[in-house]
C-alpha cells in the first residue's frame, strides 16, 4: 500500500485522481440517492406541467424538447442513475401526456416510436455527458483542495528547523485538513515513544502502543479501517522517509465519529509521505549543523589553547622576571627602577586576573549560563560599571546620559554591567589618555539603546563583525589583549535577545551600540 | 590600644602578604587555617575583627559566620572570589559586615577593615550621631531634615527610612534583602524592584549626577553601599 502511495506521488497520476472522484460520486450517490431520485421525479413532473400548458399550441414532437430540457436540468443536478431514470421517465411521460391518445401509453401513429427512440437516445447521451462533466468538475475541486492542503503542509514544514517542530506543524495541518485529532509519534532509540508525541492530551491509550510500534517496524498502515487491528481507536500511518522510518502518524475518528473516506485515506498517505521527507530533511540538516559545531568547537579549542598559553605566559614571564630581578639584584638597583619593576608586577598580575576572569566568563556563558534577570534602572547599572572602572578612567572626561524616564530594563545586572565594563575598558585601551568617553542611553517603543563612544582611532573598515569574534584582535598596534572582551559582550547581549554592533564615529572613534528588547522578544 | 584581628585563611601565600600588611598597619593578629580552628579562636581570643576566607579546607566559611554570630556581633570581613555574588549575599545575610573580592589591592582591604572597626566602635559607645554629613548632603535625624548644598530637600517617608538604614550601615554593603526587611518589613523581602526605584529616586535628590553616584553606590548583584568619605573632586 505504502509503495503504491509513493508511485502516486511521483507521477501525480490523473487516473488515480479520477478514480478518487468516481469513488466520491458513488459514495455520495448511495447516501443521498433517494433525494436525487425525488428531485428527478419532480423535475420531470414540472416539465410535464409545462408540456401540458403548451400542448394546445405546439406539435407533439416539439413538446419532446421540453422534456429534454428537463433531462438536462436533472443531469446537471443529480447523479447518473437519477438522470438515466429521468430519461426513461420523460419518454414515458411524453407518451402518456403528449402523444394522442392522451393518458395511455398507447400510440396512435407508429412514427412516434421513432420520436421516442430519438428522445431516449438524446436524453441518455445528455445525462451521460453531463455527469461526466460533473465528475470532472468534482475531480478538479478535489485536486485543488488536495493541492492546497499539501501546499499548506509543505509551506509550514519548510520553516521548521527542529524535528519536533516539524512533526508538530504537520500534525496541526493534518488536524485542520482532516477535521480529526492527529498525533505524530517520534521514535526514541528505535522504538516508538509515547513520550515523544506532538499532542499533550492522552487521546490514544498507551495500550495501542503495540500497534504503533508494529506500524513503525513493518512500515504498513494499521488500526481502524485497516486489515490489521481494525478494532483500534486510531488509524496508524507509517512516516517513511527515503532512507528509514521516522515516526508514526495516528489519526482518530473526527469529532462526529465518522471514519475517513477512501480518498481522504489517499490524501493522508500523501501527507504522511511529505511529513516523513520533511522530518528526514530536518534530521539531516541538524546532523550537518552538529558536525559543523563540533568542528568549530575543536577549532576553538585549539585557538583557545594557543591564545591562552601565549596570554598567560607573557604576564607570568614579566612577573617572574621582575620579581627575580628584585630578589637577586634589588640592592644594586636604583629606587626608581625598583618602583618600576614593582609596578610591572602588579600591573601584569591584574592583567592576568582579568584574562582569567574573561576566560571563566566566556566558558560560563558558552555552557549556557542562566540569566538572573530582573527589572533594573539602566542608570544604576551604568553607575556601577563606571564606579568599577574608575581607576582606569582617571583623567578622562566621562559623561553618562541616561534619561530619567527611561523604562526599566529586564536584565541580569551583573552580566550587563560586565558588558559595560568591557566596552569601557576597550574604549580606554583604544583611545588616547585623557580623551573623552560618552555613554548615552535612549529608548524606542520596543527597545532600550545604549551607546559607548570614544575618540580613539576606531577600527578598520570591514572589521565591524569580526571584532566580536573570539580571539580576534583589532588591527591597532601596541595594544595587548586576548580578544575576548567583545566576544563576551556579544554572548551576554545575545543571551538577553538583544543586539550589539560596532559603528564608525564621524570625526574618528568607535561607537558600540547595544539594543535590548523591552518585552523580551528578540529584536 | 592596637586592634586585634583574627585571620582565618588556609592559603599560605595569601596569609603571608596579609601578615605583612597587617603588621605594617600596627594591627595585632592571630592566624587560623581551618573553619574549626577559626571558630574556636574567635571564642577564645575575642578579636576586634575577623578576616575570613570563604574557601576553607574543612568546612564552608559561611558556617564560621553562623557560628560566631550565635554569640557575638564582632565585625567580620569576608574574602571571596570574584563573580560569586551568591556567596557574598549569603555571607552578608548571615551577618558578615563586608567583603573584598579576590584579587584585591591591600589598600582596599585595609579601608574596609578600618570602616568595620569604626562602625563597631560607634555601636559600642552607642553614640549614633544625629547629624551626618556626606558630600553635599547633611542629614539631621533628630529634626528629620535633609539638606543638599544648604537647601532643604523633601524625602518621602520611605526614602527617609531607606536613607536612615543606609546611614546606619554606612561604609558597608547592605544586601537588597536586608534593606527591604528593614525599610518595608520582612514580608516584602522579595520585592527588590521597589528598592531599586526608591534608590534611583534618592540618588536624583541627593547626588549631583545620579548616573555616576559618589555616595549611594551599587554593588551589582549584591546590594548597596553608602559611602560617607567620598569627597567630590570639585568641591
Amino acid at each position: 500500500m505504502a509503495d503504491t502511495t509513493e508511485l502516486q506521488i511521483r507521477d501525480g497520476s490523473p487516473a488515480d485522481l479520477a478514480e478518487a472522484a468516481e469513488l466520491k460520486a458513488t459514495r455520495s450517490g448511495s447516501r443521498a440517492s433517494w433525494r436525487e431520485f425525488a428531485a428527478a421525479v419532480i423535475i420531470v413532473g414540472f416539465a410535464t406541467l409545462i408540456a401540458l400548458a403548451l400542448r394546445p399550441y405546439l406539435a407533439a414532437t416539439n413538446l419532446a424538447m421540453v422534456y429534454l430540457l428537463g433531462v438536462v436540468a436533472v443531469a446537471t443536478r443529480c447523479n447518473r442513475p437519477a438522470s438515466v431514470m429521468a430519461s426513461f421517465l420523460s419518454v414515458a411521460a411524453f407518451d402518456f401526456f403528449c402523444v394522442p391518445p392522451y393518458l395511455t401509453l398507447q400510440v396512435s401513429e407508429y412514427e412516434y416510436l421513432i420520436t421516442f427512440a430519438g428522445m431516449l437516445v438524446v436524453a441518455l447521451v445528455i445525462s451521460a455527458q453531463t455527469s461526466r462533466i460533473r465528475a470532472q468538475a468534482a475531480r478538479a475541486v478535489e485536486r485543488e483542495s488536495r493541492t492546497q492542503a499539501l501546499y499548506r503542509l509543505s509551506r509550514r514544514l519548510s520553516t521548521k528547523t527542529r524535528v519536533f517542530d516539524t512533526a508538530l506543524a504537520a500534525a496541526e495541518v493534518a488536524e485542520e485538513v482532516f477535521g480529526a485529532p492527529v498525533t505524530i509519534f517520534l521514535p526514541e532509540e528505535g522504538r516508538i515513544s509515547f513520550r515523544k508525541r506532538t499532542s499533550d492530551q492522552l487521546l490514544i491509550s498507551t495500550a495501542e502502543e503495540k500497534i504503533a510500534q508494529q506500524v513503525f517496524d513493518r512500515g504498513r498502515k494499521a488500526g481502524k479501517g485497516m486489515e490489521n487491528f481494525p478494532e483500534a481507536a486510531a488509524t496508524y500511518v507509517p512516516l517513511k522517509g527515503a532512507g528509514r522510518m521516522v515516526g508514526v502518524l495516528a489519526i482518530l475518528p473526527g469529532t462526529h465519529g465518522q471514519a475517513l473516506h477512501d480518498d481522504q485515506h489517499h490524501l493522508l498517505d500523501l501527507f504522511a509521505n511529505q511529513t516523513a521527507l520533511a522530518i528526514e530533511r530536518t534530521q539531516s540538516q541538524n546532523a550537518a549543523a552538529d558536525a559543523r559545531m563540533q568542528m568549530e568547537t575543536e577549532e576553538m579549542r585549539s585557538s583557545l589553547l594557543s591564545a591562552v598559553s601565549h596570554d598567560l605566559r607573557t604576564p607570568l614571564a614579566s612577573i617572574t622576571g621582575a620579581a627575580s630581578t628584585l630578589r637577586s639584584q634589588g640592592e644594586k638597583l636604583e629606587l626608581a627602577v625598583r618602583e618600576e619593576l614593582l609596578e610591572s608586577i602588579s600591573e601584569e598580575a591584574l592583567r592576568l586576573s582579568r584574562l582569567v576572569g574573561n576566560l571563566l566568563d566566556m566558558t560560563r556563558l558558552e555552557s549556557g549560563m542562566e540569566l538572573r534577570r530582573d527589572l533594573y534602572p539602566l542608570e544604576e547599572i551604568v553607575g556601577a560599571a563606571l564606579q568599577r572602572m574608575e581607576p582606569q578612567l582617571a583623567g578622562r572626561e566621562v559623561t553618562a546620559t541616561v534619561p530619567e524616564d527611561l523604562p526599566l530594563v529586564n536584565v541580569d545586572d551583573v552580566l550587563l554591567g560586565q558588558v559595560l565594563v568591557n566596552l569601557l575598558e576597550n574604549a580606554a585601551k583604544y583611545s588616547p589618555p585623557g580623551s573623552a568617553i560618552e555613554i548615552a542611553a535612549t529608548a524606542t517603543p520596543a527597545a532600550v539603546q545604549l551607546e559607548v563612544r570614544d575618540h580613539g582611532r576606531g577600527f578598520a573598515e570591514g572589521e565591524e563583525k569580526r571584532l566580536f569574534e573570539k580571539f580576534y584582535r583589532g588591527k591597532s598596534e601596541g595594544v595587548r589583549g586576548a580578544g575576548l572582551g567583545l566576544a563576551i559582550c556579544r554572548a551576554i547581549v545575545m543571551a538577553h535577545r538583544g543586539t550589539i554592533e560596532a559603528l564608525h564615529r564621524d570625526g574618528g572613534g568607535a561607537i558600540f551600540r547595544i539594543r535590548l528588547p523591552l518585552d523580551g522578544r528578540p529584536l | 590600644m592596637k586592634p586585634f584581628v583574627l585571620l582565618i585563611e588556609d592559603d599560605p601565600q595569601i596569609r603571608r602578604f596579609l601578615r605583612a600588611a597587617l603588621a605594617a598597619e600596627d594591627y595585632q593578629f592571630h592566624e587560623a587555617f581551618t573553619a574549626e580552628e577559626g571558630i574556636a579562636q574567635a571564642a577564645a581570643r575575642q578579636p576586634d575583627l575577623v578576616l575570613l576566607d570563604l574557601g576553607l579546607p574543612d568546612r564552608d566559611g559561611l558556617e564560621v559566620i553562623r557560628g560566631i554570630r550565635q554569640w557575638s556581633q564582632m565585625p567580620i570581613v569576608v574574602l571571596s572570589a570574584r563573580g560569586q555574588e551568591k556567596d557574598k549575599i549569603a555571607a552578608l545575610d548571615l551577618g558578615a559586615d563586608d567583603y573584598v573580592a579576590k584579587p584585591f589591592a591591600v589598600g582596599e582591604l585595609l579601608a574596609r577593615i578600618r570602616a568595620a572597626l569604626r562602625r563597631s566602635a560607634r555601636l559600642a559607645t552607642d553614640g549614633a550621631d544625629t547629624v551626618i554629613r556626606f558630600g553635599d548632603v547633611q542629614a539631621d535625624f533628630e529634626k528629620r531634615s535633609i539638606t543638599v548644598r544648604g537647601e532643604e530637600v523633601h524625602l518621602t517617608p520611605n526614602e527617609f527610612k531607606l536613607l536612615q538604614v543606609l546611614i546606619k550601615h554606612a561604609g558597608r554593603v547592605v544586601t537588597q534583602r536586608q534593606l527591604l526587611n528593614e525599610v518595608w518589613g520582612p514580608q516584602h523581602t522579595e520585592q527588590s524592584q521597589y528598592l531599586r526605584v526608591y534608590v534611583a529616586q534618592l540618588r536624583r535628590k541627593l547626588e549631583r549626577d545620579p548616573a555616576r553616584p559618589r555616595h549611594l553606590q551599587t554593588e551589582p548583584g549584591v546590594g548597596y553601599r553608602l559611602s560617607l568619605d567620598h569627597t567630590d573632586a570639585d568641591s
